[in-house]
Formats: structure tokens, sequence, C-alpha cells
């Protein structure tokens, strides 16, 4: 059981984190990432992340870094211009890991307006579970599992910080 | 079937199809794409699976030929059926699992049962049933051969054999199962279905075109050293990479002049995988294992679904004139380290898919192009390189990595298909049965 002190802060990192990946601000976003980062879309229900099959994304922080640094270079097509994303966080539980670290659970709903080829609303629901960290009085994460509904496809392209 | 009909007629594929250039509505017209089905995905050879992916006997996969949907299944005694997933009473799916084991297949709607070879053997009830079991089986595609383990079938039971259909381009078949130092690949990965707006023809046009790299992929390249800096992305003249066409329609992106030392084509030097080297050049020899290790893994679409995508192995699937799936999985190796297939798998994520650094942009563009061909439409141009392509000793037409050879061969083909001879269609074959 967490304090109510401790719910405020935790929800506050979940809006902040949405915020900054509805928002494109691609630099800022990974400030939220510690260095043990595991950010991962797997491709099936149920699957593990180092049973051998394949993931929609599975990036260790070396690769989050690369995906950020693509993203920056202005020119990763698949973002010119960027989404314009609007996702709705509910149902969060929280469960301390250790001191100062906490497992959350939320649902998500992504509301995505693809404006780079056909002007498209698409819409990405998830089960996301993050590892979140205290570190120096600001909450970090270590983990984000994105747990798409529809994972098994067909899946459009998802070249924005889902 | 009743329809005597072939929907491809009334097109003219050779108004449409011209040497130096093809005409948008080949992308975006239901009457053309309803004439691929029939022609390309019924009447020739489709790829299916590979045998490692049905290993023990009832395995099975679910699959799509065109858009029929289809289950491969290995049987008691070894061999694969792949078998229209329809049950024979009352149309209802009959395999539902995407992938598993089973002894028999029987019908959630009323419970009719078949064996794996699509054999009825059971039907609840029988006493109100007056048919013959052997009349009632499932529908079997007509022709299924397999080749280094890649199953290919066809519902076309005069089709050409798959040695035929394959011709000149089983060397990039056997050039992808020799980076396995005992020659067998295993596709157990699992498959990410990626879904792109565009026509399924792009898929295929688009994974062995030389052109696009630097301007699809300038974020690629600038956010990541890779093998392609030394294999596609230089000045005109020193590019030493090659478009290729090997007849049939298949078509290849040849890398290797490109590559100075072994492994540069999996992003690492030769030290980081010692033994895999060692293995290799111990199974072929010093020669072949060092021409292996410097030449890396073929580039290569076997027309008209599969892409031999170095240590990738992808699926094309047409669903509508404007919806095409890419569908990849990593190419793991047998006889190899764990580490080196950990490589592959975090490659295969890197390069292919939804998220990834390469296909999330080559997807929106493939949607743009779609995009600009609505409407009354207009000619796309693949004349470029025609007058400085060569023939090779073997009949491999060869061109500059920028150059349109591979897609003229695409479409060389994909015309000579689209108007073949009207014998060949199961439609009429079946007619004449």
């Amino acid at each position: 059981m967490v304090t109510i002190e401790e719910r405020l802060r935790v929800e506050e990192f979940l809006f902040k984190e949405a915020r900054l990946a509805d928002e494109s601000r691609y630099s800022e976003w990974e400030a939220l990432a510690e260095d043990d980062m595991h950010y991962w879309v797997p491709a099936e229900a149920g699957q593990d992340p180092d049973d051998g099959r394949i993931s929609i994304l599975n990036d260790n922080r070396t690769r989050l870094a690369t995906r950020i640094r693509q993203l920056n270079t202005g020119v990763r097509h698949a973002q010119v211009p960027p989404s314009r994303m609007c996702r709705i966080i509910s149902n969060v539980e929280i469960e301390t890991i250790a001191d100062g670290e906490y497992f959350v659970r939320s649902n998500v709903v992504l509301y995505e307006y693809r404006i780079q080829a056909d002007k498209e609303m698409e819409v990405w629901p998830a089960r996301v579970e993050h590892k979140l960290r205290m570190r120096d009085g600001e909450m970090k994460m270590f983990s984000k599992h994105i747990l798409l509904l529809n994972s098994e496809g067909p899946v459009r392209g998802l070249s924005f910080i889902i | 079937m009743l329809d005597n009909s072939r929907p491809s007629e009334g097109i003219r594929f050779e108004e449409l199809i011209l040497d130096d250039r093809v005409h948008s509505t080949l992308y975006t017209d239901s009457e053309v794409f309803e004439a691929e089905m029939d022609s390309i995905f019924r009447n020739g050879w489709v790829f299916i699976c590979h045998d490692s992916e049905i290993p023990k006997a009832g395995d099975f996969v679910r699959r799509n030929v065109g858009r029929d949907p289809v289950f491969a299944v290995r049987g008691r005694d070894g061999e694969i059926s792949v078998i229209v997933n329809r049950c024979a009473h009352r149309g209802n799916i009959i395999c539902q699992e995407e992938r598993g084991n089973a002894k028999a297949f029987v019908c959630q709607y009323h419970g009719w049962a078949y064996d794996t070879k699509g054999g009825l053997v059971d039907v609840p009830y029988p006493a109100g049933f007056k048919g013959d079991f052997s009349c009632h089986g499932l529908e079997r595609l007509a022709k299924v051969d397999s080749y280094q383990g890649f199953v290919f079938a066809s519902f076309n039971p005069t089709v050409p054999s798959l040695g035929d259909h394959l011709g000149r381009a089983t060397e990039l078949i056997d050039r992808a199962v020799e980076m396995s130092p005992v020659g067998r690949i295993n596709l157990s990965g699992g498959w990410v279905r990626h879904q792109l707006n565009c026509n399924w023809k792009m898929l295929p046009e688009n994974d062995t075109d030389g052109y696009h790299v630097n301007f699809v992929h300038p974020s690629f390249a600038q956010a990541i050293r890779s093998n392609y800096d030394e294999a596609v992305l230089q000045d005109e003249e020193s590019l030493k990479s090659e478009a290729k066409d090997w007849g049939n329609g298949h078509t290849e992106l040849n890398f290797s002049p490109s590559y100075s030392r072994p492994l540069e084509w999996f992003g690492c030097a030769e030290d980081r995988y010692p033994s895999y080297s060692k293995a290799l050049r111990e199974a072929y020899g010093q020669e072949k294992g060092d021409k292996i290790l410097l030449d890396g893994p073929p580039h290569a679409v076997i027309f008209p679904n599969l892409f031999l995508g170095e240590m990738n192995i992808v699926r094309f699937e047409p669903v509508a004139p404007g919806v095409g799936l890419h569908i990849h999985t990593p190419m793991y190796l047998e006889g190899v380290d764990d580490d080196v297939n950990q490589r592959i798998l975090r490659q295969s994520e890197g390069a292919l898919g939804p998220t990834a650094f390469l296909l999330a942009d080559d997807s929106v563009i493939a949607e743009r192009t779609q995009l600009a061909l609505a409407g009354k439409g207009g000619w796309l141009d693949l004349s470029r390189g025609a007058e400085r392509e060569v023939t090779d000793d073997n009949g491999v037409v060869v061109g500059h990595l920028t150059d349109e050879t591979s897609n003229r061969g695409f479409w060389r083909h994909y015309k000579q298909v689209m108007q073949g001879p009207d014998q060949s269609s199961p439609t009429a074959a079946a007619a004449a049965a």
C-alpha cells in the first residue's frame, strides 16, 4: 500500500511522461529514463522479453538513445510532421517494489492523428506497466512496457514515442 | 468453380506495362487486384512457411495465400500439406489458432472432424449424413513443394515445377541458408505483421530499390553508423553494390562488392563472434567460408511474396488494392552460439516493422505514393540505368545499385504472368476436370 503522497508523485509522473510523449518533446521525454531503462512493445500477448520471440519494439537504454537521436534529426519522415496525440490514462494501480521503487499498472488509450500521409485517426489502446524510481528527489522510469491490445497485428507504423 | 471468366479479361496489361514505365492503375484498380489474386496468388507458386516453423507431426501455422485463408500442417508421415482453412460443411474457420499442434481439426460450428491431411474423419449424428467421407475433405492446395526448407504451394494443379519457378534464384536461397554452418535456418522467432496502406507490389519493389536509401533514410544514416554506410550511402561513382534481375521476377540488391571485411554486413568485426567464423570455415572450407563471411546474406525478393531480407525473412500479403502487409521474422541460424541469434533478433527489431529505424520511414513514403496515384493517375518511370545494365554469364541482369534493373525485372515477369496463357488457370483446369 502506497501513501497518498506517493500516489500523487507517481500519477504526476505518468501525466508528465504522457504529455512529453504526446507533444513529441523527445529529449525531455528521454531525460525521464534511467540508465537501466527497458522500453518494450511485445508482439504477442503473454510474451516473455527473453524467450527469443520477436518484439515490435525492444529497446535497452542505448537503443532508446539511438531512437531519440533519429527522431531529433528532423528528417525521420515517419514523424515529419509529428503525429498529433492525446493519451488518456486510467486505472492506475501502484505497488512498492523496494524503497522508493514502484511497479505501476495503467490503462492507456492513445489517439493519434496521423498527418504524415493520408490524414487519419488511429487509436492505440494498451495496458501499460511502468517501473519507477525516486532518485535525488525526482521520479524517473527504468521500465515501460506497452502491451498493445492489437500487438498481433496488423499494426500500422508506430514511429512516435508510445 | 462455375465462373469460367478470368477477372483479367479486359485489362490490357501490354498497354499498362512498358519497358521503361508502368501505369499507376496497376496499384489502384480493384480489377487489377482481383486479376492478381487469380493469376499470381492462385495460379503460381506462393511462399507459405519454413519447415522449421512446423517441425513435429501435427504442428501447424495459419497463413493467407492472396486472400484465401489456409493452414500448413505436418502430417504423421512428415509431409506438409497446405489446406484451405474452411470447413467443407458450412465454411467455418477450421483452424482457429495462429500456430500450434493438433491431432485433428474439429469444426466448432457442427463438429465435423478432419485429420492432418484434411480428410474427413467424423461427422456428429452420422445417421443423417448420407455423403461420402472421401468427397467431403478440406480443400488442399494442389501443389506443395519446398526448397531448402522454404515451403511453397499453389492452387494450380498444372503449375510448372517449383524448380522452374525459382530458376537461378535457388542460388539466393542457398546463400541465405549457408549463413548457417550446418546449412539450416530456423524461423521460430514469431512474426510481426506491419500494415502499410499501399499496394502490395510497392513492398517487393521498395525492398529491392537501391536508389531511395539516401533520401528515405537520412535520419538512419545520421543517427546510426552501419554497414549501409559503405554499401549504399556513397556518391554514384563510389557505390559498388548492384541491383540485379535474376529472372522470373526474382530480384536482388547485392551489397557484397562493397564489403571489405568479414562480418561487415553484421555491423561488427570478425573477432566479435570467433566461433561463428571458425564454424563457417570448418563447414564450407577456407575459401567458401571466407566468402560467406565477407559477402554476407542475400537481400533479394523471390516472386511474388518472399523477401530474403539479409538476416530476416519477410512475407508480403495483399489485403486490398491500397493495403498490404509486410510480415517479418528473424532468420535464426542453426549450429551457432546463442549470442549470434540474439544479435540477429535485435537487428531484425531495429530494421523492420512498425517502429523500426528503416521500415517506419519506408511505410510513410509508400503511403504517400499510394495517395499520389489516386484518381486517374499517370505513369511511373522505370527507365533509370537501362542503357548501362549488363547481362552476366549466368543470364542475370546486373545494374548499378541506384538503377531500376531490379524493378524492371519484377514488372517484366509480372506482365508475363498477368497476360499468361488461359489454359493454365485453376479455373480453366477445374472446369476441364
